[in-house]
């Protein structure tokens, strides 16, 4: 019974495909109408996905795939500094490398107070880092704009790096003696001389106005305190690290674990946004869809109208001529998803070639590379909805016409 | 000869704004197996009216009309599909062949319907066409064909699954005389052959002389 089903489809699927070539200009009309809104659908969504795939890479990188500090660090404010710090860095470090998907643990200190060269002082925001490890990990993170970074010249005492806006407010160059004024753990004040060893910029001005970086030694001399405020452990790969979280967390409590994207408030802004804006157009772009397919249908059926009082009076049932106009409708959506698949994939290798760039997001200094990413699964996951969609309009405009009395059918002009 | 059709008392009306039409009054009307009955009259007598109920498209609004002895009037569409399907077949004026099926795609048609095997819906496309004289434009496609060919193809579309009753509306009308004698002789001799009943609406007296009844019909009334 099931391949004689199979066969009767494979009739009716063949009759449908002849039949969208009976008007060869309208249906090519509604394939192009159709690949375009499903190119649409593939490039918003392509560069959705590649600005999702950035900003992960991106947060991930800032913090390490996964935080490890005090829960208190996550939930309060601290009242000194280092007050739910984490002490035996290097125990913990030596715990957690020996994990087999763990490749790199970073400790870090969060310090804010003033700097100073003498005649102006101005809030700074620091980290203190394992310089070495650091950029080896996180890659060029930092823009270099004047000097050197911290770990080519470490051994003559503490250097730090400066925010390009703060060192243009201090009037500071490479070189430059400055002064990092601080409260200690104990909540006393602390002070020590600094050398600028270069000058940095994140590419966020706002982020450069306030920036010091300064080894770990320098951090924990200031603050008076062998502690670091947080560690980043990094992975081998992104997709590890909820397995490296669930795997993790028991052997390390009381301390607290948490994934990249627990911090990553900018990623979950940018994701809310866009998922609403390509979304949206999703949705608007498929109603257009089906408005196409809609019309280019209906068109048929009425030119069509004799024929199907013809095959009625043969003894076709209504559900049979549906289902035929309905894997019409069909295909014309898909032949018009393959079309967007293929403009999609033309308009990602074209933009590659291309090499544009996009222009400084607000609050940001530098651009980014203009790439859509071509995703074979929402091509596949496009060609069919677009598919369902051509053909649910296909069916329910088929419905009335083919319920026409067969007498008025056979008597259409 | 066991009776195919048996109609009596058949009424059919119309409804022109507020009025109603009366298009068939009180129609008794008798047709046996492999019987050909012509149906004349002239435009508005009602023939395709009658035509239309006899061939389940169409229901009467009065009046008992037996199909191989099941009353069919008054029957839900989908019983009327599976009728039609199975027992009866349409030769249309225009011939109404399906443009994007060949000749013997649209011959098999009523046979993949009616749920016939492919092996044996072929064996009998191919019986039927080389009967009808076309077996060698099998693969063409209707806009290929001359139109004596078109309405052998109807004819062939309408006999393969040897219906018991066959219905042909002025299928010589758009046909030279010498074809159109052609198609009908063809017609007749396959009723005959099958012992299907075969009701013919025609104005043309060429084709009557070839039937063995002629029955005329005014005003919606047999005469």
């Amino acid at each position: 019974m099931s391949s004689a089903f199979g066969l009767d489809l494979l009739r009716w699927t063949r009759f449908a495909l002849r039949n969208t070539l009976r008007n060869r200009r309208r249906s090519l009309a509604t394939v192009l109408l159709g690949g375009l809104g499903a190119a649409a659908i593939l490039t918003g969504g392509g560069f959705a996905l590649f600005t999702y795939e950035s900003l992960q890479q991106a947060a991930a990188r800032d913090t390490g795939h996964l935080i490890l500090a005090r829960a208190e660090q996550f939930e309060r404010e601290e009242d000194t500094p280092m007050q739910y710090g984490l002490a035996d860095f290097e125990g913990l470090k030596k715990r957690l490398l020996a994990d087999p998907d763990v490749r790199y643990v970073l400790p870090r200190i969060a310090f804010t107070g003033l700097v100073s060269n003498g005649d102006k002082s101005a809030v700074m925001i620091g980290s203190g880092i394992d310089p070495q490890a650091e950029f080896s990990v996180r890659g060029p993170f930092l823009k270099l704009k004047a000097g050197k970074l911290l770990d080519e010249d470490s051994g003559k005492g503490p250097d730090i790096l400066l925010g390009e806006e703060l060192a243009r407010s201090l009037h500071a160059q490479p070189g430059s003696a400055l002064t990092l004024l601080a409260s200690t753990t104990a909540g006393a004040l602390n002070a020590i001389d600094v050398r600028v060893a270069g000058v940095v910029s994140s590419g966020v001005p706002d982020v450069d106005r306030r920036l010091v970086l300064s080894d770990l030694h320098t951090a924990q001399q200031l603050l008076v305190t062998d502690k670091v405020s947080r560690v980043g452990i990094y992975l081998r790969r992104l997709e590890l690290t909820d397995a490296a979280r669930d795997r993790l967390a028991p052997q390390l409590a009381p301390l607290s674990l948490r994934g990249w994207e627990q911090e990553a408030v900018f990623y979950k802004a940018v994701r809310g946004l866009y998922d609403r804006i390509f979304g949206g157009m999703g949705i608007v772009i498929g109603l257009i869809v089906v408005a196409v397919v809609t019309g280019a249908m209906a068109m048929a059926m009425v030119e069509r109208t004799r024929e199907i009082g013809t095959l009625r009076a043969l003894g076709t049932s209504p559900g049979q001529l549906v289902r035929s106009f309905a894997i019409e409708g069909a295909a014309l959506g898909a032949a018009g998803g393959l079309l967007g698949a293929l403009i999609a994939f033309g308009v990602s290798v074209g933009l590659d070639l291309a090499g544009l760039e996009m222009p400084p997001p607000p609050g940001r200094s530098v651009g980014y590379p203009l790439h859509v990413t071509f995703s074979p699964e929402l091509a596949l996951a496009t060609l069919a909805v677009v598919s369902l969609l051509a053909l649910l309009a296909a069916a329910i405009v088929a419905r009335r016409s083919v319920r026409k009395p067969i007498v008025e059918a056979l008597g259409h002009v | 000869m066991s009776t195919i059709v048996a109609m009596h008392g058949i009424a059919k009306h119309y409804r022109l704004g507020a009025h109603e039409v009366p298009a068939l009054r009180g129609i008794d009307l008798q047709l046996s197996r492999g019987e050909l009955v012509a149906l004349t009259g002239p435009s508005g007598s009602g023939k395709s009216t009658l035509l239309n109920l006899a061939g389940l498209i169409d229901d009467a609004d009065a009046g008992d009309y037996r199909l191989s002895g099941t009353a069919v009037r008054g029957l839900d569409e989908s019983v009327r599909t599976q009728l039609r399907r199975a027992a009866i077949g349409f030769v249309f004026q225009s011939f109404n062949l399906v443009p994007v099926m060949s000749v013997a795609e649209n011959v098999e048609y009523p046979l993949f319907l009616a749920g016939v095997p492919k092996r044996e819906a072929q064996a009998r496309v191919a019986e039927m066409l080389e009967r009808v004289g076309i077996a060698d434009r099998s693969r063409h496609r209707p806009d290929e064909l001359s139109g004596g060919q078109r309405q052998r193809v109807a004819i062939a579309r309408a006999l393969v699954k040897r219906p018991t009753l066959v219905i042909a509306d002025e299928p010589t009308a758009n046909l030279d005389s010498r074809t159109a004698g052609d198609v009908i002789e063809i017609v007749r001799e396959l009723c005959h052959q099958q012992g299907s009943a075969c009701l013919v609406a025609s104005h043309d007296e060429r084709l009557t002389v070839h039937c063995d009844r002629v029955l005329a019909l005014r005003d919606g009334v047999l005469q």
